[in-house]
């Protein structure tokens, strides 16, 4: 069991955008989703993890490891997937694993075969894998991408908006594996996709603004939102009146009328039916704090 | 974009209009800095620089609208096809002649503001010529940027790729560089002039004769070669803009789909998931170079990039090899360092593109694919990654290398050339070009990851490259220390093997190796890993992040590095201190200052000299002892002996009765005062002993003289030399006025009847008249020493060989000395022995050689008189120089001419004969008489040299026209060298040692001379004024002297040939305008001709004014259009300017020509021959 302890951490660029701002999170193996808007600073947090950017202030300890002071040690247990990530050109898939697997320290090459072979296998890329990789699709790109996070023994693995451009199939695949892999170690997935984490993450934490919203179970957070949510059709001519009316977490469109979900501790009636809150209910009204228009 | 490349091109032009530092394509002269010449020149050279604009704009104009994903959007309105294709490209080309007006803005600029600010004097610039710019625009800058353009947009329209249109740019280049290749063989001048599609090489061809006034004054016209070139590639560039606009279309091509896109699902095997054992240390990280190696190695060589480079510097070579290695109408043998050469020639540019180019790429290979974060989070180390980049590099590059090497050594093969040694091939390579590409490959990626933007990268890299020697020197640093990967050059010879700067190139070797490694390691420290930081940010992460070991191996190389350096600092600048350009300029001014007022203070004669010589080939020592006699020959006492040191000689003089009064060690200048003056007549005995130590090794080669295998020596060397020494004098008029020194005095004007001025002779300058000369020299065992004179004696002693020589006759005080391991070939001549002293591997054309020289001594004495030493010798030395020299009865040869030149198939006349021959004669011809040290001097041995070397030629040439073949060797030079004349052209009999005018029209004249007035009557004037002077004691003769023997042998028709040719500058423009034949009836032909003929003088500065022509020249009519066999030649007297001739052959003529075998001096001579046609 190890645990993923990051305190205080902070972080503002030279153009004064603050992308970390003392964030604070325990997390323990299994699958931690990371849900927030864009920009809201998780693929910062995500890769000062990975070793790959300094923060100002702050520490990030895996087990005793001390992540910002023993980059090197870090590397040699982490499994990461940006939120881009490219191929070499004129390089075929396996090959592309082969040299990620010798990066990683597997010096055997017999282990290497079996574990690009498997890999391959389970991201469903075996009968490309003699196949050039730039001229993979998105999707296809993204599975290998996957692929090499979990080469090695990974004990930390960060995906950072992992199934962005793969279809619902390959979606699936692809949680499947990674909640085989998550059940020993520790998983940080970032998302803006409601969705992914509740059906993956025991616990989660959302950003904005570079800060920790909120952080817990996803079923705690649906249960704290109980009977507080209501929801109804409004015409798009009365919509900015309900806006400056009611606390508005959410609008979207349904049959090309605006389908608002609104916050009150009361019952507000006029037409408002009570919905069982979802997690996108405790997504937005965590980051929409001020109730405006989304 | 634009205006910054009109501003870099103003600002280039403008420094080379106000500074002597900066040239473009050449230097200056006397010519004005702002002559339409120059501005010329300018322009077409930096139209091959604007090409890269050009491709960047039009480019740009292709392909716009199609990268930012506009064009559908924009071909979706109702546009005009023609409207948006050539709105585009005309806009374009607009746009890319504006910077190249940057030539004429920095003229102008220049030429107002350098005399107010007293850069350079008002005098330098003259006045502008509208048309030299309107038609510089119109024939080079618009042309140039429509054919370049007019391709690349093609390209770019058709491939939608800017790597393709950067191709494209890249064939205009190689043309360029191919027609450079054909222009250095004279025969091939005119397809050169073609080929090149800038018109670069038409407009050298075009202009090649100006002389200074010409450049002053014309611009470039729109005839000859110069309009042709420009037809022919505006057409082609039309062509391809044609073909382009029709294939052009607003259509999508249709995209290709790859069906290997469409996924399959075929999941029958089942993988386990496999126990991983993972290990980090030295093992891993070898594994992860190796991995990173292949992946970087591979994406170089199987980029687009690096495939075209490779193709253009392959055909580079290919051109360069089929040229072959001619000389003067020869081929040389291609001998692996002429290979080597030419391997160097083609790679370099390309290596040094590939290399920062690809360092770049390397380097930011990662993040431009966007797998850099994966990477950077893998747990390996930076310097791991770089150092498999920067090796990566290098391998490429050397592979290049040795793909060039084996296409070499195939030539070479294929020539039927099997000396070939492979080894040298792989020691050059590590020596030279190993060492340059690891240091640039570490510093490229040094730079790369200090500046951390690809491009400013490139530029950093380029700045590096091109501009850090520039910067050297004109800071006048010129250690190599500092000049990135240099060191001394080591070029191969095969006498010599690596030569003498092989010790030092080593180490220098070690010092940029270590250089290039040390950056490696700082690179590895400070690379970015990860998000951008910062420089600072990523200092203070190294600091917390690099480990232990890491710094340990930096310092222990930094440590390394700086003992190295500062061995090689120790060697290159204590031990073996040198002067730079601009201190020696200084002490050359300072000399002439202080000592100046020496010049005509008088000096004992040498009457005998005795050399005690002693080399030691393997420590590149050489001991010497000197005993000269001193004669006072002048009226007036001697009280005081002047000398010049060189200070690697060290000299200890031991004068009787003398003590040292004065001594300058920074000038190298001592005054020994007698205690009693040397009254006329006096004699005295001196003894001089020198020594030269070789120490250590130098900054460059160091002395090519004293070699291992091949040390070539001369009096001038061993000796200091006695008085104020002229020669040290500042010639350039320019850096003497830096200096505030007066003009240099002119050689002393010529002479009737002179007797004080013509005491000393050009040669020895007044030092010494003809003189017994003995000589010991010794060397090692394995080694001949060879001398002039006889050998009286020979001994081995103590493992050295000693060899005893003496002159048979007194001679010239002009004495060499040369030791190598030899073979001899000896041949007998009626008393004489003809001794050649070749190294092993150049035997080939040995007998060859015996046979010139027997020739030459046949034809010398039996028209000149008899030859007066009693051994013939020519000996080799290695190709350090290229010239062979005539010492008394001793000629040594470079190995560079004549021993590698192929002469199997050469069955008559061929320049290796030439040269032989010129040398032979100067034992007549300098040896036995020499000219005063007054102008029209060296007409008397070098033209008689010259012209007798010619006389052999055709005593065994079959044909007449045989000889026009060589004499357009003659006719070139004299023709290139006056357009290059830096002060002034004299006519012949005043000429001032000006080479082209020595050799290449004394050549030319005296060969005519002989065509008109008889062979017999040149050779017996020579020789009647050869035997009023043959060894006679001053006064020495001048070439009045040779007039007055000449004009009795001249018939009154042609007297005017001594004036014209010999005390004038004259020159014909003759043409044939028209030429026919009819077939007559009794089976002859009647051949019809209109010729013009004009005779022109020429004044000193190169202006030409005609002059009424009434003169003897020849037409004829060849039976072959090879204009081999001259069937009809008659000698007709011209009178006016246009006249019809009309006369009758016997078979079939086919072309016809005045002046048929050349003769005379005609800038022109294509116009002087015409196919004939038939009436």
């Amino acid at each position: 069991m190890s645990t993923l302890k990051i305190s205080n951490l902070n972080k503002t660029y030279p153009n004064g955008v603050i992308a970390l701002d003392d964030v604070t999170i325990e997390i323990e193996n299994g699958m931690f989703g990371l849900l927030g808007p864009n920009g809201a600073g998780k693929s910062s947090l995500m890769r000062t993890l990975a070793t790959l950017q300094e923060a100002d202030s702050g520490t990030a300890f895996l087990d005793d490891l001390n992540i910002l002071q023993q980059p090197v040690e870090l590397r040699e247990v982490l499994g990461y997937l940006p939120q881009e990530f490219g191929v070499y050109p004129r390089i075929t898939a396996s090959q592309l694993l082969d040299h990620m697997a010798i990066l990683k320290g597997i010096t055997k090459s017999s282990e290497r075969k079996e574990i690009v072979k498997y890999l391959l296998d389970k991201v469903n890329l075996y009968d490309k894998r003699n196949k050039s990789v730039k001229g993979f699709s998105g999707g296809m790109k993204q599975r290998v991408g996957i692929a090499q996070a979990l080469i090695g023994n990974p004990q930390l693995i960060i995906v950072d908006e992992p199934t962005a451009g793969l279809d619902p199939g390959e979606r699936n695949r692809f949680y499947n594996l990674l909640a085989d892999v998550g059940k020993e170690v520790i998983v940080i997935l970032s998302t803006h996709i409601v969705d992914d984490v509740r059906e993956l993450c025991t616990q989660m934490a959302i950003m904005n603004l570079g800060k920790i919203v909120y952080q817990g179970a996803p079923q705690n957070a649906i249960d704290e939102l109980q009977g507080k949510v209501y929801q109804r059709i409004v015409s798009r001519e009365e919509l900015q009146d309900y806006a400056s009316e009611y606390s508005i977490i959410s609008n979207k469109m349904v049959s090309g009328q605006p389908l608002i979900h609104i916050f009150s501790d009361t019952d507000p009636s006029n037409g408002f039916e009570p919905v069982k809150p979802n997690l996108e209910d405790v997504f937005f009204s965590k980051i929409n704090t001020s109730n405006v228009l989304v | 974009m634009v205006y910054i490349f009109l501003g870099i091109i103003s600002l280039l032009v403008f420094f080379a209009v106000i500074s002597d530092n900066v040239s473009i394509g050449g230097s200056v002269g006397n010519v004005m800095r702002n002559a339409p010449h120059i501005i010329t020149i300018y322009t077409t050279v930096l139209t091959v620089f604007g090409l890269l604009i050009a491709t960047a704009f039009y480019n740009n104009a292709a392909l716009r609208d199609h990268n930012n994903n506009f064009n559908e959007i924009l071909f979706s309105t109702p546009l005009s096809k023609p409207g948006y294709f050539f709105g585009r490209f005309l806009g374009a080309l607009l746009m890319a002649t504006v910077p190249m007006l940057g030539v004429f803005i920095g003229v102008f600029i220049g030429t107002f503001l350098a005399p107010i600010f007293g850069w350079i004097d008002a005098e330098r610039y003259g006045p502008f010529f509208l048309e030299t710019f309107i038609n510089n625009y119109f024939l080079f800058i618009l042309p140039n940027m429509f054919i370049a353009g007019s391709i690349i947009y093609a390209l770019a329209n058709r491939f939608k790729s800017t790597v393709i249109s950067f191709v494209g740019a890249m064939i205009f280049i190689v043309g360029y560089i191919v027609s450079g290749t054909l222009l250095s063989d004279i025969d091939n001048e005119t397809i050169a002039a073609l080929t090149d599609p800038f018109g670069v090489r038409a407009y050298s061809v075009y202009s090649k004769y100006f002389t200074p006034a010409e450049r002053n004054m014309l611009s470039p016209g729109f005839d000859g070669l110069l309009l042709w070139n420009r037809l022919l590639w505006i057409g082609v560039g039309l062509i391809f803009l044609l073909l382009s606009y029709f294939t052009f279309s607003f259509r999508e091509k249709n995209k290709k789909v790859k069906a290997g896109n469409i996924e399959e699902f075929k999941d029958n095997n089942t993988f386990k998931l496999p126990v991983l054992n993972t290990a980090f240390g030295r093992a891993t990280e070898w594994l992860q170079f190796k991995s990173f190696f292949k992946i970087n190695f591979l994406s170089i060589i199987k980029s687009v990039t690096f495939k075209i480079l490779f193709a253009f510097s392959a055909i580079i070579l290919i051109a360069n090899l089929a040229g072959g290695y001619e000389y003067f109408g020869l081929q040389s043998y291609p001998v692996t360092y002429k290979i080597i050469d030419t391997v160097s020639g083609a790679s370099g540019i390309f290596i040094v593109i590939i290399l920062v180019f690809f360092s770049g790429e390397l380097i930011w290979r990662d993040r431009d694919n966007k797998i850099n974060e994966v990477v950077d989070a893998t747990p390996h180390t930076s310097f791991v990654s770089l150092i498999a980049k920067a090796l990566s590099l290098v391998t490429v590059t050397t592979i290049l290398y040795f793909f060039f090497i084996i296409c070499g050594v195939l030539y070479q093969l294929g020539n039927g050339f099997t000396a070939i040694d492979l080894s040298v091939y792989i020691k050059d390579f590590f020596m030279n070009d190993f060492v340059v590409y690891l240091t640039w490959s570490g510093l490229m990626i040094l730079v790369q990851v200090l500046v951390n933007n690809k491009y400013i990268g490139y530029f950093v890299s380029i700045l590096l490259i091109f501009v850090w020697d520039i910067g050297l020197l004109i800071a006048d640093i010129q250690s190599n220390m500092l000049s990135i990967g240099g060191g001394p050059s080591t070029s191969y010879s095969d006498m010599n093997g690596f030569g003498p700067g092989l010790t030092g190139s080593l180490w220098f070797n070690g010092y940029w190796m270590l250089f290039g490694i040390i950056s490696l390691l700082i690179a590895g420290a400070l690379s970015n890993r990860g998000m951008g930081n910062s420089l600072a940010k990523r200092f203070k992460i190294a600091k917390k992040q690099i480990p232990n070991s890491y710094k340990v191996v930096l310092a222990a190389t930094v440590i390394i590095f700086s003992a190295l350096a500062g061995y090689v600092y120790y060697n290159t600048q204590v031990l073996n201190p040198y002067r730079t350009g601009d201190e020696l300029e200084e002490l050359s001014a300072e000399y002439e200052k202080k000592y100046k007022k020496y010049e005509n203070a008088t000096h004992p004669k040498i009457t005998d000299a005795k050399y005690f010589v002693d080399i030691f080939p393997n420590k590149r020592d050489v001991y010497a002892k000197t005993e000269l006699q001193l004669v006072n020959k002048s009226t007036e006492a001697i009280d005081s002996l002047h000398f010049n040191i060189d200070r690697d000689w060290n000299p200890k003089f031991k004068i009787p009765n003398a003590t040292l009064s004065f001594e300058d060690k920074e000038l190298g200048y001592l005054i020994y005062t007698l205690k009693d003056a040397m009254q006329p007549g006096d004699t005295m005995q001196v003894e001089i002993k020198t020594e030269y130590i070789t120490k250590g090794f130098k900054n460059n080669r160091g002395n090519t003289n004293i070699v291992k295998n091949g040390t070539f020596l001369n009096n001038f060397e061993i000796l200091p030399s006695m008085g104020y020494s002229e020669g040290r004098e500042i010639s350039g008029k320019n850096d003497r006025k830096k200096y505030d020194l007066p003009p240099k005095k002119r050689m002393p004007a010529l002479e009737a009847n002179c007797s004080d001025n013509c005491m000393a002779n050009y040669l020895t300058n007044g030092t010494s008249d003809y003189i017994n000369i003995e000589s010991i020299v010794s060397t090692s065992s394995d080694q001949i020493a060879v001398a002039p004179g006889s050998l009286i004696k020979k001994w081995e002693k103590d493992g050295r060989n000693y060899f005893n020589y003496k002159l048979d006759t007194p001679s010239q005080h002009f004495y060499s000395f040369i030791s190598a391991k030899f073979e001899v070939a000896k041949r007998e001549w009626n008393g004489v022995d003809i001794e050649v002293y070749y190294d092993r591997q150049h035997g080939v054309n040995v007998e060859n050689m015996i046979d010139a020289v027997e020739r030459s001594l046949i034809y010398y004495s039996e028209n000149f008189g008899p030859y007066m030493h009693k051994q013939c010798r020519i000996i080799e030395f290695p190709r350090y120089a290229s010239f062979a020299q005539a010492f008394p009865g001793t000629m040594p040869y470079s190995e560079a001419i004549g021993f590698i030149i192929n002469l199997e198939d050469e069955t008559e006349n061929n320049v290796v004969d030439a040269v032989i021959a010129h040398e032979m004669a100067h034992q007549w011809w300098a040896h036995q008489v020499v000219g005063a040290n007054m102008q029209g001097g060296t007409l008397l041995s070098e033209s008689f040299s010259e012209y007798s070397s010619l006389m052999t030629m055709k005593s065994i040439s079959k044909t007449p026209m045989k000889m026009r073949e060589f004499l357009k060797y003659d006719h070139e030079r004299y023709l290139r060298g006056r357009s290059g004349e830096l002060e002034k052209e004299l006519p012949i009999y005043k000429v001032e040692n000006q080479q082209y005018i020595h050799y290449g029209k004394g050549s030319v004249i005296l060969y005519a001379l002989q065509d008109y007035i008889g062979e017999d009557s040149v050779n017996i004037a020579m020789k009647s004024f050869l035997e009023e002077f043959r060894y006679k004691a001053p006064p020495y003769p001048t070439s009045l002297d040779f007039i007055r023997h000449l004009e009795p042998r001249v018939p009154d028709s042609l007297n005017y040939l001594i004036k014209d040719w010999i005390k004038e500058i004259t020159l014909y423009d003759n043409r044939l305008k028209e030429a026919s034949f009819k077939k007559l009836d009794n089976g002859k032909y009647e051949v019809s001709m209109s010729i013009e003929a004009y005779k022109m003088k020429a004044d000193s500065l190169g202006n030409e004014n005609k002059t009424a022509i009434d003169d003897w020249i020849d037409i004829g009519v060849f039976a072959d259009s090879d204009e081999k066999e001259l069937i009809y030649e008659k000698r007709v007297r011209i009178d006016q300017e246009k006249m019809d001739f009309t006369f009758q052959v016997d078979s079939l003529p086919v072309k016809a020509a005045i002046d048929p075998r050349r003769i005379l001096v005609d800038r022109v001579y294509k116009d002087n021959v015409r196919v004939l046609q038939e009436k």
